[in-house]
């Protein structure tokens, strides 16, 4: 397999202080160079306006540089990151490889909220985080357990790498928040605009303008095909892309003082950080230090799919499968019951096709034992996991094995 | 829609894959002129520089406190903090000190009866007076 290479189409997302030479530095370079900038506010503003609009023409570099002030700036200024106590810790304690400096990881702790601008805020890493934590977690459930009904791959992603989980993984990396973001904050406090306490977060956003069509049809069924097709990898409503046209004159914000973004949670900064770090690490140490990383921090981390299901007609479905797989049909038998007439009564049912007991469960009614029969013998089903699973992304290891397919499945029973 | 699925977080195991230092800073507090900080201001002149270097996953503060007992504060990522005062005590003592709060995981001191706890399902099962072994009365 050809390896891409990481550096030629990576630059765009780096930060301009790590890479020099290429067209495209340059122009990150004119468009940051907020620091050393020669012009006022306005024109730093007509400047980068222009910018998005034509070629730049290099900045005169004869020109004295009068320096902002620490507290003109959004976020903390690069030169900070060397001198904080707080940022070298949190990139010893994650174990970070040493080819990913400070400079970044304090560029992945400034969230959109905090600082519009896209060349030091965490923007980027965030979307290239984002796909490479679902990429794994994905490929992961998928070859392991290639029964899962997709509402539970939905959920099984969302606890792999919902917002939920990426929050509490900050917590317990111990990443604190900065209660105002400036540029006179220590570059290792979580910088994010906060949400004003006792906002009604629905209320306040609807979710309007997602890639699902009739959404405003709230009482229209929503089936679960046209959520893979709509919807994000947790099932969501995702809000649609803006048009290219929008997006060219939005490339490069401006940074007059004033910031327009909207205020964010606690939640959605946090999981913006972890997801930035894992793009950070993918671009200045690679692929494998990425996957390492995600098989260290993410799957490590204890998830129990088996309760991760909810039935409604177990014995229903049960009878569905049995007549998709050409088994015979299941009928339930009485293996053992206590104190029938009594107040406490216990019935073990078993769930029986031909010969073969597909499950079994205890309870205190016949029916109750019976569904729970039912949903054992689904689970069952559903939970068949194979042995030494190879994932797609073990491919891209040098030197791996040739690819054998993975087993794939019927899907789940439709009724 | 036959099934649907329960969302749910995935649980931390601090040290099954990867392993965070529970113990985030480590505040010392020294003062120059009372001699029940001498232990603590040589401590600091010799000894810190090297366990700095060690742990560099701890953020260290350093800062006098006049006219106080000398204090070692540990500050933990459950949020917690534990702070051990280190008067008249040797430097080597000291360092006993902040090894116990380097290693310490924050959480209050608790007796531990039972040695091992698991989240998992025991593998065994649990025993049910329905199944094996019945006997009809």
């Amino acid at each position: 397999m050809k390896r891409l290479q990481l550096q030629r189409w990576s630059s765009s997302a780096l930060s301009s202080r790590v890479r020099t030479g290429s067209r495209l530095h340059r122009q990150i370079y004119y468009s940051g160079a907020r620091f050393q900038s020669t012009t006022s506010n306005s024109l730093q503003f007509e400047d980068d306006q222009s910018l998005a609009g034509q070629q730049p023409t290099p900045p005169s570099t004869n020109s004295p540089f009068p320096q902002f002030t620490k507290h003109q700036l959004p976020s903390p200024p690069i030169q900070a990151a060397r001198e904080s106590a707080k940022l070298a810790a949190l990139h010893a304690r994650l174990y970070l490889p040493s080819r990913l400096p400070l400079e970044t990881l304090a560029r992945c702790l400034v969230d959109t909220s905090a600082d519009p601008n896209f060349q030091f805020n965490n923007n980027s890493l965030s979307v290239l985080g984002h796909d490479l934590l679902t990429n794994y977690a994905s490929e992961h459930l998928v070859c392991t357990y290639p029964r899962l009904p997709l509402t539970v791959i939905f959920a099984a992603m969302y606890a792999y790498a919902g917002p939920k989980t990426l929050h509490a993984m900050s917590r317990e990396w111990g990443v604190e928040h900065a209660a105002v973001p400036g540029g006179e904050v220590d570059p290792g406090l979580l910088q994010f605009k906060r949400v004003a306490p006792g906002t009604n977060l629905k209320e306040a956003r609807p979710l309007v303008g997602t890639t699902r069509p009739n959404e405003d049809q709230t009482t229209w069924r929503k089936s679960i095909t046209s959520s893979v097709v709509y919807d994000n990898v947790f099932g969501d409503p995702e809000l649609a892309a803006p048009p290219p046209a929008e997006l060219s004159d939005n490339v490069y914000p401006t940074n007059d003082g004033i910031n327009s973004e909207p205020p964010v949670t606690a939640e959605v900064a946090s999981a913006n950080f972890v997801r930035a770090v894992v793009g950070a690490i993918y671009l200045h140490a690679g692929r494998q230090a990425a996957k390492r990383f995600f098989e260290q921090h993410f799957l490590s981390r204890q998830l129990d799919i088996s309760k991760m299901f909810n039935f409604s007609q177990p014995a229903r479905d049960l009878a569905r499968l049995c007549a998709r797989e050409n088994y015979e049909a299941p009928v339930a038998k009485i293996i053992s019951e206590t104190g029938r007439r009594s107040r406490s009564p216990v019935f073990v049912v078993g769930v029986f096709s031909g010969r073969d007991k597909l499950g079994e469960g205890a309870g205190a009614s016949l029916v109750e034992a019976r569904s729970r029969a039912a949903v054992a013998a689904l689970k069952g089903w559903y939970l068949y996991s194979p042995l030494e699973v190879r994932v797609p992304s073990a491919m891209e290891e040098d030197g791996a094995a040739p690819w054998k397919p993975v087993y794939v499945d019927l899907g789940e029973v439709i009724v | 829609m036959p099934v649907q699925g329960i969302r749910s977080v995935t649980s931390a195991r601090n040290g099954v894959g990867a392993f965070i230092l529970q113990c985030k800073r480590l505040d010392f507090h020294y003062c120059d002129w009372a001699g029940s900080s001498r232990g603590m201001v040589s401590f600091l002149k010799h000894q810190l520089n090297a366990f700095a270097k060690q742990n560099p996953q701890i953020e260290i503060r350093v800062s006098p406190r006049p006219h106080k007992h000398p204090v070692i504060k540990g500050h933990y990522i459950n949020g917690r903090e534990k702070a051990v005062c280190v008067r008249n005590l040797e430097p080597e003592q000291i360092f006993q000190k902040v090894n116990l709060l380097k290693q310490n995981s924050g959480e209050k001191n608790k007796r531990t009866k039972k040695p091992v706890t698991s989240i998992n399902d025991s593998v065994r099962g649990i025993w049910s007076p329905y199944h094996g072994g019945l006997k009809s009365v």
